[in-house]
């Protein structure tokens, strides 16, 4: 092999950087628009994408087939499925929105967002998300046609790897077909919040922010300063710097949660963590509910949850703040929920 | 070259049958387990390889091993592994060095030998550096000091990889992972590449240390003294080496050249420790001879053997005499005498926190008396949190690892310093025990604290507290808010008896600079 004189070494070097750094001003130039807005998230265009599910009759070819056509679809705000699995409670909460596929177009890309806050504990202790919640939706959103469904959580306690391992999450997302993903610091991009009233920047993850699909499942439980922990706050592990949040926490969230419009809340209350939340660590602290709450409204969701820890939707800042803002329903007289009994 | 070197051999002499074969064969194992030292090292996580096979490097080592029996007095069955390297050193000499060693390995690799020149080399008198230090560990250690294991070669490299060279390079991968995925089409290769190299080979979190400049100092300065002479670490410092050319002294298999020498003085020439005396008929001293074999290849006559000769070996001008040993015998005594005087001993620093369990075995928690400074826990700690010290416990404690709970905390659900540590100067506990273990007592200073001070509802400290039953509680009170209202706030207060020091609270409290809540060391004396 001939040897590499040092002056060619340098040349080739600045060749490198030369087209790297060309590459670069062409992107930002426009010839790639494309990957530029990939690039450089824009959160307000997505909203409508987020919100709006993909039309009837799309919907009724992607049904799952165990759907039962016969009954009809419903129009609640919120599902509320009670009694049995946990995989049983989530499908039979979502078939009463018409199934999986009303929300999952065909080849989507899939991001379900469960709550793995800590890596201390197991899923009994009701800290993080139900396993067989994940891997029920994992499947039915491959069932619907998913290209890809990438599962992800920052853990304030302990490291993301340790975590999805001792949750179980792990295990049921992997079985399922789905991919439990690391959240390197790169992949967080600076984004403004244009709607927040309070919180108007943050360091977004941006694979969360390109998803075609956000699933927000959030477990129901109790928080210090926040009283609950459920689906608006569950958005806080997609940011970089939570620190700037822990002050005025419930207009934040708030603010957080015109960034982030998930498709879908499914709210894990198989099992809730009454208080010494959020880490929890006692069964004492934990009650079997045997619930899962379904809504496309993440506030009206939170709101209904919120009952079942005894409060009222009024006792929890960020969903008052929401509420004002106009980010859903949280009068839970005008909210219509169907209860579904297994 | 061989052509010349078989004119020139006569026929008399028997021909060699291997020569350059050794030194290939050697230079073969140096870097295989060299190799094997830094798989070991990227593998020291708490979710990497166990830690009773990645530490094995370190419970090798003889020096490290017997000085930690000396001052713990405590035997360890998993430290009698180092009996292998002594016992293959009464056999083969100090081949641990020639052979097996990493950082000696690390010296041949960066051996500088372009810049030496025709540099004299230093005194002969300078190897008595090397005796001298082993004397000052082991009468140290006989009083349940070890400082200076510090300056072990296995700790020294260990040390140098684990907090400046992988920080390091860790960082610089992060810059260009940062960099190329800004760039469109690379995208998805940064992103795999990321999953493929985190956590596996570096970390997921960047590593921050203290004094990093400082120990990759240390680290380059044995690299650079490479300029004065061939392995001038191993040859005049190593306080292994020193041990190891102990025993070697009476060891089995032993350099010896065999007559007719015409003294053409090619093999001292090769000699990368400088031992072969062309006054004393090109003989070696066995105590420096690191059986590297690069003598045998150069001489044109093939009378270099080494072969087994039982016997002690010749007495050197730099030995260390008697009365020598003593004089550093009691200068180590003296020098132990002043750590004892220490105004950290009357008061121990407030935040002189250890990993969990070690104040409670070691007897002086100052010098950490059983601690042999290799920073295996530094490596496996997944929050950061495990530093080195440099003077926080005076100079008796440089090297040991200290908690600094704003670099990272204790985590709840890991116990891997305990795990690691080849001498338990962590103790193993299991991780019922590492939950209830009390590494320190957290304070709020309310002058700072935000809820306090700010009358702003802040409960950081209470969310993150991982305990069960939470050792933050948090109780109502009316205070005035900025605007003249009285508001219900909550304010945070410690539970005491129940905290245990994990110092996660101070980790993530909110307040800029010095945490609004502090872990303190648990118990301290109180002089009356």
């Amino acid at each position: 092999m001939n040897k590499l004189s040092r002056r060619d070494f340098l040349r080739l070097l600045a060749l490198g950087a030369g087209t790297l750094t060309v590459n670069q001003f062409l992107a930002s130039c426009g010839v790639k628009p494309a990957a530029v807005s990939s690039t450089v998230p824009a959160p307000v265009t997505k909203m409508p994408a987020n919100t709006a599910p993909p039309s009837a009759t799309e919907a009724a070819t992607q049904s799952p087939p165990e759907s039962t056509p016969t009954k009809a679809l419903s129009n609640a705000d919120v599902v509320v499925a009670r009694g049995g699995e946990p995989e049983d409670l989530v499908r039979r909460a979502l078939e009463a929105f018409g199934g999986m596929g009303k929300f999952v177009p065909r080849r989507a890309n899939v991001v379900i967002k469960p709550n793995i806050c800590v890596a201390y504990h197991t899923y009994e202790y009701a800290a993080t998300t139900n396993p067989w919640v994940m891997g029920a939706l994992v499947k039915m959103a491959f069932e619907a046609g998913a290209a890809r469904v990438q599962v992800f959580d920052f853990p304030f306690g302990g490291n993301a790897k340790e975590a999805y391992a001792r949750s179980g999450i792990e295990e049921q997302v992997i079985a399922a077909g789905g991919e439990m993903m690391p959240m390197p610091e790169f992949k967080y991009v600076a984004t403004a919040i244009p709607n927040g009233v309070d919180l108007r920047s943050t360091h977004a993850f941006q694979d969360a922010l390109g998803a075609d699909v956000l699933i927000n499942v959030p477990i129901a439980k109790h928080h210090g300063s926040a009283r609950l922990t459920l689906g608006m706050k569950n958005f806080m592990g997609l940011i970089l710097d939570r620190g700037a949040i822990h002050n005025n926490l419930g207009q934040r969230i708030a603010d957080l949660n015109t960034l982030f419009r998930p498709t879908l809340t499914v709210i894990d209350a198989v099992r809730i963590l009454t208080n010494h939340g959020p880490s929890g660590g006692s069964l004492d602290d934990v009650k079997k509910m045997d619930t899962v709450i379904v809504s496309t409204d993440i506030v009206a969701a939170d709101s209904y949850a919120s009952t079942l820890f005894g409060l009222q939707p009024t006792d929890l800042a960020y969903i008052r703040a929401a509420a004002k803002m106009g980010l859903g329903k949280s009068d839970l007289n005008s909210v219509k929920v169907e209860e579904i009994t297994g | 070259m061989s052509t010349y070197k078989r004119m020139d051999t006569p026929n008399k002499v028997k021909a060699n049958k291997p020569r350059r074969e050794w030194s290939i064969a050697r230079r073969v194992v140096q870097y295989v387990s060299l190799v094997i030292f830094i798989v070991f090292f990227v593998m020291t996580q708490r979710d990497g390889w166990p830690p009773a096979l990645v530490n094995l490097p370190m419970r090798l080592d003889p020096l490290v091993m017997i000085a930690n029996l000396f001052a713990s007095r405590t035997f360890l069955a998993t430290s009698s592994i180092a009996l292998i390297t002594l016992i293959l050193t009464l056999i083969f000499g100090r081949a641990w060095c020639g052979w097996i060693c990493p950082l000696g390995t690390t010296l041949d690799i960066v051996s500088l030998d372009r810049t030496r020149g025709k540099r004299p080399p230093p005194p002969e008198g300078w190897r008595k550096i090397k005796y001298a230090l082993l004397v000052v560990i082991l009468t140290a250690a006989l009083f349940s000091n070890l400082t200076l294991l510090a300056l072990d070669p296995l700790t020294i490299l260990f040390r140098s990889l684990n907090v400046s060279i992988l920080p390091a390079l860790n960082q610089m991968v992060r810059v260009i992972e940062q960099v190329l995925y800004q760039i469109p089409g690379l995208r998805n290769a940064v992103a795999s590449f990321d999953m493929w190299v985190r956590p596996n080979i570096l970390p997921t979190e960047p590593l921050y240390f203290k004094d990093v400049i400082f120990f990759a100092a240390v680290f380059a300065g044995i690299l650079l003294l490479n300029i004065f002479a061939p392995r001038f670490w191993c040859r005049y410092i190593c306080p292994l080496g020193g041990m190891l050319g102990l025993v070697s002294r009476v060891a089995f298999f032993r350099r010896e050249v065999s007559e007719p020498c015409r003294g053409c003085t090619l093999c001292t020439r090769a000699c990368p420790t400088g031992t072969i005396n062309p006054q004393k008929n090109f003989a070696s001293d066995p105590a420096e001879c690191t059986m590297c074999m690069e003598c045998l290849e150069p001489c044109p006559r093939s009378l270099i053997r080494f072969k087994k000769d039982v016997s002690l070996a010749e007495p050197q001008g730099y030995d260390v005499s008697r009365r020598e040993a003593l004089v550093t015998f009691g200068a180590t005594i003296a020098a132990l005498a002043l750590f004892k005087v220490s105004n950290l001993v009357k008061r121990e620093p407030p935040f002189l926190l250890r990993p969990p369990g070690a104040r409670e075995v070691n007897k002086d928690n100052l010098s950490l008396t059983k601690c042999i400074r290799c920073s295996e826990c530094m490596r496996v700690c997944p929050t950061n949190a495990i530093q080195p010290s440099m003077l926080e416990a005076g100079a008796a404690g440089f090297g040991a690892p200290i908690l600094l709970m704003r670099m990272g905390y204790c985590e709840f659900s890991c116990n891997a310093c305990g795990q690691v540590c080849p001498v338990q100067a962590i103790p193993p506990l299991s991780l019922e025990q590492k939950q209830q273990q009390v590494i320190g007592k957290a304070y709020i200073n309310e002058s700072r604290c935000i809820a306090w001070s700010d009358h702003e509802e802040c409960l950081v400290c209470e969310e993150m507290c991982p305990l069960p039953q939470k050792a933050i509680q948090l109780e109502e009170q009316q205070v005035w808010a900025k605007d003249n209202s009285v508001v219900t706030l909550k304010m945070p207060h410690v539970l005491r008896d129940a905290c245990i020091g994990c110092g996660i609270c101070e980790y993530k409290c909110p307040v800029n600079g010095e945490s609004a809540i502090r872990v303190y060391v648990p118990e301290t004396y109180v002089p009356f």
